[in-house]
């Protein structure tokens, strides 16, 4: 690994930290019809666009453990589907898709509800509370919204940040 | 590349490991707890969010005053004096009735009132936006914080623990639905108290509106609006007597003849910032019979066995867990 690839890891490690503490800490971000973001997912996806498939993988990973952490669910859940992910989208940029604002847009709403909604249903339906239809719609959605807001934030920042410690390799 | 092409890849390989690696950690935390992981991160994160939530609060207070106009204020202040005269008003009434006891709960604060408590002081320090009503604080094991402690504040009950890393603690509040434990509505009588008990539950449409259930209380009860909730003490995780909220309103359930009450918890558990965690207390972790609990209620007794079986029938909470897993007097939470 070369000393810039180091720095840019070390920085996408650094985001991830800050925005999970922003996204945990009280009254910080303020809940539109009562749900907050999720800004672990969109950064993780963000970062998908602009590193190697294992790269992306590993900051999935990453990602996805702190949200675990954050929720309480058992470690392991969030990383491996949004590890999964991270991958695809690493190998559908490199390969499929070209990397901007519109495809970084769709793949983030197509990876936030896709993994807000297995939240649901393995965190919420399958635990058997009461009302999972409401769940879904009074909250989840919300949540799935609000955490969309941030993709072109998160997409644009990282850019940013791969282009300009890329430009130096 | 195919897809052919891209199942032969180190990169997928290497993929289905980290995925075999996620499932056996998942399987590994939820056999045993994850206590370690969550060390490690609590180990990175807890100072920062420490930090966060100060910061936060500060420049809170900071905007809050800052941007309240002379209007504003003399709404608020309008609006408080009004709120005085009727608090005021009330504790006339109260007073009459009980006068030495409310004194006493006016002036005592909770640890001269029970002298048994072991109290450990948290600050909020997290709330997930994944999570229904729950939150972090910033006190683990290493503090003596435990698994099924209660929570509170001198307002009333905010929730129990449920789970604990040396440094940080998730809080369950009782708006959550994985709460449930065992309520006692206070009668205001003119000479005693007369009590129902029942189960505090709540689901996530109730929850919303900020409020929670009493259950199980029977057809003919005394309960009405207005009246004081407090908890039971049945199932030994929560003390006798902790203020939990007011009745609003009295309704039927849907399905058999009992009724239920809907209550307003005191405690905002949505905005509360500081709490604190009885670490311990006399009778923690003992079963409590029903009489225990019904000691100046006279219909108390009946529905408190009621309620303590409906809670041990219905088998969710740590209060229940604890209530359906002792045959004998002990129980450990």
């Amino acid at each position: 690994m070369n000393r810039y690839k180091g720095i840019r890891f070390f920085a996408y490690v650094l985001e991830i930290l800050v925005l999970f503490m922003v996204q945990e800490t009280p009254g910080l971000l303020p809940p539109i019809l009562g749900a907050r973001p999720v800004l672990l997912i969109p950064v993780a996806l963000s970062i998908a666009f602009f590193e190697t498939d294992l790269a992306a993988m590993a900051f999935g990973v990453l990602c996805g453990l702190f949200l675990d952490f954050g929720m309480g669910t058992a470690f392991g859940f969030h990383g491996l589907f949004l590890g999964v992910m991270c991958w695809l989208l690493g190998c559908l940029a490199a390969e499929l898709i070209r990397t901007n604002l519109l495809t970084a847009i769709l793949a983030g709403i197509l990876g936030i509800f896709l993994l807000l909604s297995i939240q649901w249903f393995f965190c919420y339906l399958l635990y058997g509370y009461d009302y999972p239809g409401y769940a879904y719609v009074h909250h989840y959605l919300p949540r799935m919204g609000y955490t969309l807001i941030f993709m072109p934030i998160t997409y644009y920042f990282n850019r940013a940040l791969a282009l300009f410690l890329r430009e130096r390799d | 590349m195919n897809h052919n092409d891209l199942l032969h890849t180190r990169s997928f390989k290497i993929l289905l490991t980290v995925c075999a690696a996620m499932l056996c950690l998942m399987l590994f935390t939820a056999g045993f707890g994850g206590e370690a992981p969550s060390n490690l991160l609590s180990f990175f994160s807890t100072p920062m969010q420490r930090v966060g939530t100060l910061v936060t609060t500060n420049a809170a207070v900071a905007a809050r005053d800052a941007s309240t106009s002379k209007e504003e204020l003399m709404e608020e202040n309008a609006q408080l004096r009004q709120q005085i005269a009727e608090l005021q008003s009330q504790l006339v009434d109260y007073y009459d009735l009980k006068k030495e006891n409310a004194q006493l709960y006016k002036y005592l604060d909770m640890k001269e009132l029970n002298p048994d408590f072991q109290l450990v002081s948290a600050s909020v320090i997290g709330r997930d936006p994944n999570r229904f009503y729950t939150f972090t604080i910033d006190r683990g094991t290493a503090a003596g914080v435990s698994v099924n402690d209660p929570v509170v504040t001198d307002e009333g009950v905010v929730g129990w623990v449920s789970s604990a890393n040396s440094i940080s603690a998730e809080v369950t509040t009782i708006l959550s639905p994985d709460t449930r434990m065992g309520g006692f509505a206070e009668t205001g009588g003119t000479d005693k108290v007369v009590g129902e008990s029942g189960v505090i539950s709540t689901d996530i449409k109730l929850a919303d509106q900020g409020l929670i259930k009493l259950g199980y209380l029977t057809a003919d009860t005394q309960a009405k609006a207005g009246d004081i909730v407090v908890t039971s003490g049945l199932g030994s995780i929560y003390p006798q007597n902790l203020k939990i909220g007011v009745i609003e309103s009295i309704g039927h359930e849907e399905y058999d003849v009992s009724l239920y009450a809907l209550v307003r918890p005191f405690v905002d558990v949505t905005e509360v910032r500081d709490v604190m965690v009885i670490t311990s207390f006399l009778g923690q972790g003992e079963a409590m019979t029903g009489s225990d609990t019904s000691s100046g209620a006279s219909s108390g007794t009946t529905s408190g066995d009621s309620a303590s079986s409906q809670e041990t029938a219905s088998g969710a909470s740590s209060e229940t867990a604890s209530s359906a897993s002792s045959s004998s007097s002990e129980d450990t939470p």
